[in-house]
């Protein structure tokens, strides 16, 4: 069947859901965890505007490698672990099996961590929310449908729209938000630092190019969907990002112009203040617990469903814990763990939010260093192997992330080193 | 014996002791007469080069190094066939289907056995332990398992179950779809479920029509119609002639329109014409589920010419437990069982023999009427008749229960994210 054989009915159905059908729109919208709404909120609120630079460059490298993964589950046919066991064998895919690992429990950690902060606003303990979420988390997919969750969290991810809003209604200067979206400001102290490959780490985390590319093959999408693939994910990233920078703008024009610093969720919340007024806590709460639930939901079922594909184990929800053990220990052990840690005394949440987002950026060029390895491989992907300056811009990305880990190391052990 | 990780690697020299190079692959023969292929060639990487050297001119393969029986430069290149695998490239580290577990699993490692002086692809392993041998931590493993008390049991198959998955090899391999289409339907389509949907339409490509037909019935009419997407027309309009009238129509329903017309076009007329009645049923209702490939016979028949009526065409019938007779008018006057038909003295007409009270059911009647009318009566097949009481169909025990019985067993559309 020709793709406008196929797009008729697509189209029906595109116009009925709005922009939420692929793979690439529904990762983009997972992107703003957590981790997301924190880093975001964090940027805006201790350096301003001053950060806005990055979003357009961010975007990109977005993109581009949301586009890497989507060709490559495209033309494949098979998920990133299924080809990284099938074509570099099986000692690079324990390696980045574990790498994935470390930071999905770190991420899960993040996401309980969310749970915890939004229901504090409301002024539940964390020590009834987390566990309670954790149970609800973890029936959710044993016994509930994964697509009725997707459908839930997506409708109830128009809070972000919220930001928008009131990046809107907070007036900021308008000139000075343009301004800095062209003029890169960079200092070489250990929290600028840090806060820049958290940004990168939070909009590209790795577990994102494992879970789009499922979700091609899932679907079941073939190079003649290349073109509408495509779209998709550009699409995603740019609403992604657009969230991102509004959430950024937001946060600067309320609580950098006055000076808050965000300690804890509820001081992130006030950026919402001018849309939602004394509502503003609510409403971040809810966007914010939104996030983290449906996060702490699929991050720990992808992951279970990456180490069983690396390892030809068998997964599957309805399998039950006695056909598919690994599958289920993978899954039930990330979510425990997860909110274990959340349950031990944490000074910040906010802070613990953002170190999984800084782990995310410093592994990230391991991940991207093997998607580019099995994007030029001419015998798996036939014509659809990167372009030389699209190799160029990946290379950039992967050689400037490398330098800025070193670098965050460096400043971070000897401070004042790089003067 | 010895395993192909353990070969990998090894640096292979000459006979005047000149290093090679590094063992990179292995080429194994797949003749279709011998169970296990045999090892025909190695692949040297020398320099960056891959270099084919025959076996015949390999002195020792089992021992820390590999020697060769010439000199570098006397060894001939050999020539791939299209019957030849690379056992690193090809196989380690694939999917494959284990035709005696019926199932998808993953190579972790290769297994090769000699013979006299020949070299063979012996057993396929695909359990834990060839993980930990891949990642060199096997002993380890193993002392592990003796502190816990517990002994790990290799997950070996034997290479004559294994069937490769077609497509992905750059040579043309002939394999042998005979192993897959000796497999019941029902476990081929365990199987197809168990792949991504690139390799299940490969697999299925290398079905012939019939055993198409019959494992596409083992699934769900949507993952029916996601399997057939990728399909040549002409290809579906052979498979819809072949799978039974009424599994026909649930498959066209799952189609678009425009593509169920065109199949339907292409389908041989009155073929076509059975499935355009059963699609004009509702889904939900008796004429939805009921088949029209029936024998009906005339009430002036004797026993004996009915059963030879029966020889005919019991081959194109859903079932010939029950007759139907009809008059000229296609109207339904009475019904009678393989039982009676045999039993019967063989010059009997069977208007003798014949059961005029008869269960039937409208087409407009629902699934639940027709279970219970089934299970009432304990029935194998009710018949489904119009106002004018002319036979339009049968409706069997096993549709009718399928749909009050929650299928299942039925394989659905392999859905990670369902």
């Amino acid at each position: 069947m020709t793709l406008a054989q196929r797009i008729r009915p697509l189209r029906i159905r595109l116009l009925l859901l709005l922009a939420v059908v692929g793979p690439g729109i529904i990762t983009a919208n997972v992107d703003n965890d957590a981790g997301g709404i924190t880093t975001y909120s964090v940027a805006g609120a201790h350096y301003g505007y001053s950060l806005l630079w990055m979003m357009p460059l961010v975007a990109l490298a977005l993109i581009i490698v949301q586009e890497m993964s989507a060709r490559l589950g495209v033309v494949s046919g098979k998920g990133l672990a299924d080809l990284i066991r099938e074509r570099l064998g099986v000692r690079l895919t324990a390696i980045i099996i574990a790498i994935l690992l470390f930071a999905n429990l770190a991420n899960t950690v993040s996401e309980f961590a969310g749970v915890a902060a939004s229901m504090e606003i409301f002024g539940v303990t964390k020590y009834l929310s987390v566990p309670i979420a954790a149970v609800v988390v973890w029936l959710l997919m044993v016994k509930g449908s994964y697509k009725t969750v997707e459908r839930i969290f997506l409708v109830a991810s128009a809070v972000y729209l919220a930001y928008v809003a009131s990046g809107l209604l907070a007036r900021p200067p308008w000139d000075e938000v343009a301004r800095s979206f062209v003029t890169p400001t960079f200092k070489l102290d250990a929290g600028f630092v840090t806060i820049f490959v958290t940004i990168i780490g939070t909009t590209i985390a790795p577990w994102m190019q494992f879970y789009q590319q499922s979700s091609i093959v899932d679907k079941g999408l073939k190079i003649s969907d290349y073109a509408y693939e495509r779209l998709d994910v550009v699409v995603g990233s740019l609403f992604a990002v657009v969230v991102a920078a509004f959430i950024t703008i937001a946060c600067a024009a309320t609580l950098y112009a006055n000076g808050v610093h965000i300690e804890s969720a509820k001081d992130a919340a006030l950026a919402l203040g001018p849309l939602a007024g004394r509502y503003a806590s609510a409403l971040f709460a809810l966007g914010l617990l939104n996030a983290s639930v449906f996060s702490a939901a699929i991050l720990p079922l992808s992951t279970a469903y990456v180490v069983c594909e690396a390892f030809g184990w068998e997964a599957g929800v309805d399998r039950g814990m006695k056909e598919a053990p690994i599958f289920f220990t993978v899954y039930t052990a990330l979510i425990v763990l997860g909110a274990a840690v959340i349950l031990l005394p944490i000074k910040s949440l906010v802070q613990t939010m953002m170190a999984s987002q800084t782990l995310n950026g410093v592994l990230l060029p391991v991940i991207l260093i093997v998607m580019l390895e099995l994007i030029n491989n001419r015998r798996l992907m036939g014509r659809f192997v990167n372009g030389r300056a699209f190799n160029a811009l990946a290379w950039a990305i992967v050689v400037l992330l490398i330098l800025l880990t070193v670098i965050l190391i460096v400043v971070s052990v000897f401070p004042g080193l790089l003067g | 014996m010895a395993f192909l990780s353990e070969l990998t690697g090894k640096i292979v020299a000459d006979a005047n002791g000149e290093r090679v190079g590094r063992l990179e692959d292995v080429i194994a023969n797949l003749r279709g007469d011998l169970p296990h292929p045999q090892i025909v060639a190695l692949v040297v990487k020398r320099g960056g080069v891959p270099l084919l050297i025959p076996l015949a001119d390999v002195v020792v393969l089992l021992a820390p190094a590999i020697a060769l029986g010439k000199r570098i430069e006397d060894v001939a290149s050999y020539h791939p066939t299209d019957h030849d695998l690379y056992l690193v490239r090809d196989v380690l580290d694939k999917q494959i289907i284990d035709t005696n577990g019926m199932r998808v699993v993953r190579v972790n490692d290769l297994e090769l056995a000699r013979v006299n002086s020949h070299f063979y692809i012996a057993n396929v392993d695909i359990g834990g332990l060839g993980l930990m041998r891949r990642l060199g931590l096997a002993k380890p493993a193993e002392k592990v398992a003796n502190r816990l008390g517990r002994k790990l049991t290799p997950g070996i198959i034997s290479w004559d179950a294994v069937e490769l998955l077609p497509g992905d090899q750059s040579l043309r391999l002939k394999v042998s779809s005979d192993r897959i289409a000796d497999l019941h339907p029902a476990d081929l389509a365990e199987i197809i479920s168990d792949l991504s949907r690139s390799e299940s339409s490969k697999l299925l490509d290398t079905l012939d029509v019939e055993t198409l037909a019959d494992t596409l019935e083992e699934v769900e009419p949507d993952f029916q119609a996601s399997l057939v997407e990728d399909m040549s027309d002409e290809r579906v309009a052979d498979l819809l002639e072949e799978m039974a009238p009424d599994e026909a129509a649930d498959l066209l329903a799952e189609l678009p329109d425009e593509r169920s017309q065109e199949l339907l076009n292409l389908m041989e007329q009155d073929e076509a014409a059975d499935v355009r009645k059963l699609l004009t049923y509702s889904e939900n209702s008796a004429g939805g589920i009921m088949t029209t490939e029936f024998v009906a016979v005339r009430p002036d028949l004797t026993a004996e010419q009915a059963i030879a009526y029966l020889r005919k065409m019991g081959s194109e019938v859903e079932t010939i437990n029950y007759v139907y007779a009809t008059d000229r008018d296609d109207r339904l006057v009475g019904v009678f069982s393989l039982q009676d038909l045999v039993l019967a003295h063989p010059r009997t007409p069977v208007a003798h023999f014949m059961h005029e009270r008869i269960v039937t059911l409208r087409p407009s009647d629902s699934q639940d009427q027709a279970a219970q009318a089934i299970a009432k009566y304990n029935l194998l097949a009710v018949p489904v008749v119009d106002e004018e009481g002319k036979i339009q169909g049968i409706v069997t025990a096993d549709d009718a229960l399928d749909k009050i019985i929650p299928t299942a067993w039925k394989k659905r559309l392999p859905r990670m994210y369902r």
